[in-house]
């Protein structure tokens, strides 16, 4: 689950400026259709091959206690049947056609990822516009799928002591806002939502006014947008949903979470509240967090891996999100270590960025990074299908995505001390350890 | 996410599985460097992006001494760690200030490499892959972190059951034979570890006129060439003759050999079935890969859809074919609550012996062949995924048409064909089973299928 999030994380960090001419806003289409449906469109010839993506406004982020981890049930439920097509058909037309597909849910938002070959296309547009609102959702097969869902969890969560832990850090360093849980859910929950309850959030969340079509690959624009009028033009839009109002107020001191379980080795996590990634703040802390995070030079690594040796990696930074989340950064310890230590060189090495700054070499690199995880991830039909919607959904338009790199070159390397002081501080930090059983503290 | 079952396919199976369905797989250009490293080079100048793969045959962890898991593997760790120019901090720190990528790494017949950067920094990074390549430093004090690191690695990896139950199950499967090596390395293993080791299975194994290279990028062949020439071209060719790349017959299991791996704090049971496969080059591949497909291979699978889809015993179920140039290996596994592996075994068994007595429908067969034939070309979308492919087709001798040759077959396989492939690669008497799971819960249910020899996951070793 927290590791779909990754997905789009490196993508969504862009320039705009280097952009080859062969990927432009001015070879976007875009269109929209009277029910509200948004589509986006990037023809490319190269392989006989089409990325088509559709993504929902709706994650954990639009849940409530009760009924957490719906949206990603939902996510499942999406390939188990409609009216037309009964329950598992989609997976073996697709298949049928050569197509294949994934799909995943974040706090924010959830996903629908297919390829396939130019023949299946309008099969597939048949069958996505489908199940954008005629799931069935069959009592028998919802029982089945809240049993691979609580699977999902065991193998994911609770086998998992990193997951734990990290499930543990964010609900307790949030408390208010609906990012409290992760997008698996409770299991109480999962083992317990009732279908009708399911069903009311289907309709009021799968609509075409509450969705992006991407579409990049080996297609016509114009005879797309024709079969897409065909099939999707009758579905109709529905009430907005509400919006998630709910604010997380200021955290007033340090938090501690410790857990105590059978393991081989601990584990550590601190993070800091941080802002949303349409915030100033969120571009300066991206950069920050390279040298201090990034790969083996980096400062965290420097000094917890290689010289104390009290790790055997660090990780973590921001996480792209609609509203306030957390900036991570996570340990895997060596066993026996001092938890305490680690916490207190995090510190350190934090405070040396409040006071001193990042180097021009550090602020260089970052830029560098940045850089070339774009292009990495523009190799394909796919990451490009999934920038432009991402980009759509968290940072408000598909444009962005080629304007983002003014928003980089706009922070200066002396601005990053002060967005640094704002966040890393002492009353905005949750720290968790995981413990092995037995005691290693 | 849907799916790991995607993941797993794409990290075990695919390459071999891969068809040319429209696209080719472009011929590259041939360079030689003067110390016999073979170069294969595509241009591609849709973005200013340059990727390398090298493959070292010989480097890999099955020609490890006896008893020395994870030699292979802290070699090449080792390599990034420093040279005769420069300290392992001004190797990560260069890589890291370019955002390029470079890493090596150990598989069973070969070490790789495996680079991508931007165009402006491709110089650079070939200047520090050859120096890695070519005066590793191999410091004691490097040594030791490394060794510690993969100890404590090592130590970790068994609070994961997944990634557990693979290494358990190749020891039990492979044995003493040169694949039973892991590259986590073992307890035992990492105790008697020695950087004279190391050093001399660097010296012996790792020269430049067996590698072989690709390049795929937006650089010119001329550009290429000189900065080739400057860098990884002064990788000396030993005097020496080069040492054999024979590796011994794989193991055949006889009758059922039964592992049961205690954790007693496991909620989910895992497990791990393994038979002989097919090397890479045998005639069956094609009727496999579909034929897998449809057993194991893909989210619609039988497998899959009675484990999963029909039943929700678990997230994801599948099975995979893994082919060396001298054998190969059927694999199939999925997890599911310890008080339900009973009723995933029974089913998994059952099915396997479906696919041998009734085999597959025609239009089974059509929606495999679709599936292979539609899926292939975004197994070759970037340029690090043709270099691999080039490699693949060189290391393998199958030809640069192989791709081609590989989609006309696929296109004439019948159903009949696919249970040809059944009888002859699914398991039914002689296999190896391995369980790792809350032995309390799950011993008597496991005890009809035979006599599982125990393991407790404390005990050191797999």
């Amino acid at each position: 689950m927290p590791k779909k999030i990754l997905l789009f994380i490196t993508g969504l960090i862009l320039m705009s400026a280097m952009l080859e001419a062969s990927f432009t806003t001015q070879d976007i289409k875009v269109h929209q259709l009277d029910n509200g449906l948004k589509i986006i469109f990037f023809e490319d010839h190269k392989i006989p091959s089409i990325s088509y993506y559709t993504f929902f406004r709706v994650g954990s982020r639009n849940e409530r206690p009760g009924l957490t981890g719906v949206s990603h049930f939902i996510e499942h439920m999406m390939f188990n049947g409609t009216k037309k097509f009964g329950p598992g058909e989609f997976d073996r037309i697709m298949e049928f056609y050569g197509g294949s597909n994934n799909a995943y849910t974040s706090d924010d938002l959830t996903a629908y990822t297919d390829w396939f070959p130019p023949h299946a296309l309008e099969k597939m547009i048949e069958m996505e516009a489908d199940r954008m609102q005629g799931l069935i959702f069959d009592p028998e097969v919802f029982e089945s799928e809240r049993g691979v869902v609580a699977s999902e969890r065991r193998m994911g969560v609770e086998n998992n002591n990193e997951a734990i832990l990290q499930e543990n850090v964010r609900a307790t360093a949030i408390m208010a806002h609906p990012y409290h849980w992760d997008v698996i859910g409770w299991m109480s929950d999962i083992l317990s939502w009732r279908r009708e309850e399911v069903i009311q959030y289907y309709r009021t969340y799968y609509a075409p006014n509450n969705a992006v079509l991407v579409v990049v690959g080996d297609f016509d624009s114009q005879k797309t947008l024709e079969l897409i009028k065909k099939y999707y033009a009758g579905i109709p839009s529905q009430t907005p949903p509400p919006p998630v109002t709910t604010t997380e107020p200021p955290q007033m001191g340090r938090k501690e979470v410790v857990i105590k379980k059978e393991a081989q080795s601990p584990s550590f996590l601190v993070v800091y509240h941080s802002p949303k990634c349409q915030d100033p703040d969120f571009f300066a802390l991206s950069i920050l967090e390279k040298p201090l995070l990034r790969g083996e030079s980096s400062r965290l690594y420097r000094r917890l891996v290689r010289d104390e040796q009290l790790a055997i990696s660090v990780s973590g930074g921001l996480d792209e999100k609609i509203d306030p989340y957390l900036f991570s950064i996570f340990v895997k310890p060596r066993p026996g270590v001092d938890l305490d230590k680690i916490e207190k060189i995090i510190d350190e090495e934090l405070n040396k960025v409040i006071e001193q700054g990042l180097t021009d070499q550090e602020y260089q690199k970052a830029l560098n990074i940045i850089r070339s995880d774009f292009y990495f991830s523009l190799q394909t039909n796919s990451g490009k299908a999934n920038l432009l919607g991402a980009s759509e959904l968290l940072f408000g338009s598909y444009e962005e995505l080629f304007t983002l790199i003014d928003r980089y070159s706009q922070v200066k390397r002396e601005d990053i001390p002060g967005v640094a002081k704002k966040y890393f501080h002492e009353l905005n930090k949750t720290v968790g350890q995981l413990i092995p059983q037995g005691g290693n503290k | 996410m849907k799916k790991l079952l995607t993941i797993i396919l794409a990290l075990t199976i695919l390459l071999p599985v891969v068809t040319m369905a429209v696209e080719r797989l472009p011929k590259p250009e041939k360079l030689v460097l003067d110390n016999g490293l073979t170069v294969y080079f595509l241009k591609n100048p849709e973005l200013p992006l340059v990727s390398f793969r090298m493959l070292i045959p010989g480097a890999g962890l099955a020609f490890e001494p006896q008893g020395y898991d994870g030699l292979a593997s802290l070699t090449t760790s080792l390599l990034l760690k420093g040279t005769r120019t420069m300290s392992a901090e001004e190797i990560a720190e260069a890589l890291d200030f370019m955002g390029a990528r470079l890493s090596l790494g150990d598989a069973e017949e070969y070490a790789s490499v495996s680079g991508e950067a931007l165009v402006e920094h491709l110089p650079r990074l070939l200047q520090i892959t050859a120096d890695c390549l070519t005066s590793p430093a191999f410091k004691e004090d490097e040594y030791k972190k490394e060794l510690a690191r993969k100890t404590d690695t090592l130590k970790s990896l068994k609070d994961n059951l997944g990634a557990a139950l693979r290494q358990y199950f190749r020891k039990a499967y492979f044995g003493s034979h040169p694949f039973g090596q892991l590259s986590s390395g073992t307890e035992s293993s990492l105790k008697k570890m020695s950087l004279t080791e190391i050093k001399k299975f660097f010296a012996s194994r790792f020269r430049p006129d067996i590698a072989i290279m690709a390049v795929v990028g937006d650089i010119d062949r001329d550009r290429l060439l000189g900065l080739l020439k400057e860098t990884i071209g002064c990788w000396p060719k030993p005097n020496t003759a080069p040492p054999s790349l024979d590796i011994l017959p794989l193991p055949v299991p006889r009758g059922r050999k039964l592992i049961l791996v205690d954790k007693p704090d496991a909620t989910q049971s895992y497990f791990a079935l393994g038979s002989p496969g097919f090397a890479v080059n045998d005639k069956i591949s094609s009727r496999a890969s579909l034929m897998n497909t449809l057993w194991g291979g893909r989210f619609t699978s039988w497998l899959n859809t009675e484990l999963r889809i029909k039943r929700g015993l678990t997230y994801g179920a599948s099975s995979s074919f893994q082919s060396w140039k001298n054998g190969g290996l059927f694999m199939a596994g999925s997890y599911t609550k310890n008080d339900q592996i009973g009723q995933m075994l029974d089913i998994t068994f059952d099915l396997l012996k479906k696919a041998r007595d009734k085999g597959f429908s025609e239009e089974e067969a059509e929606s495999a062949r679709n599936y292979l034939l539609g899926q292939f070309p975004q197994t070759l979308e970037t340029n690090g995924s043709k270099a691999g492919a080039y490699l693949r087709v060189i290391f393998y001798g199958l030809g640069f048409d192989y791709y081609d040759r590989y989609l006309n077959e696929i296109t004439t396989v019948k159903a009949a064909d696919l249970k040809k492939a059944a009888l002859e690669l699914l398991p039914e008497k002689d296999f190896v089973l391995v369980v790792v799971g809350k032995g309390d819960e799950i011993r008597k249910i496991l005890s009809k299928y035979g006599q599982f020899q125990e393991k407790k996951i404390t005990d050191p070793d797999f």
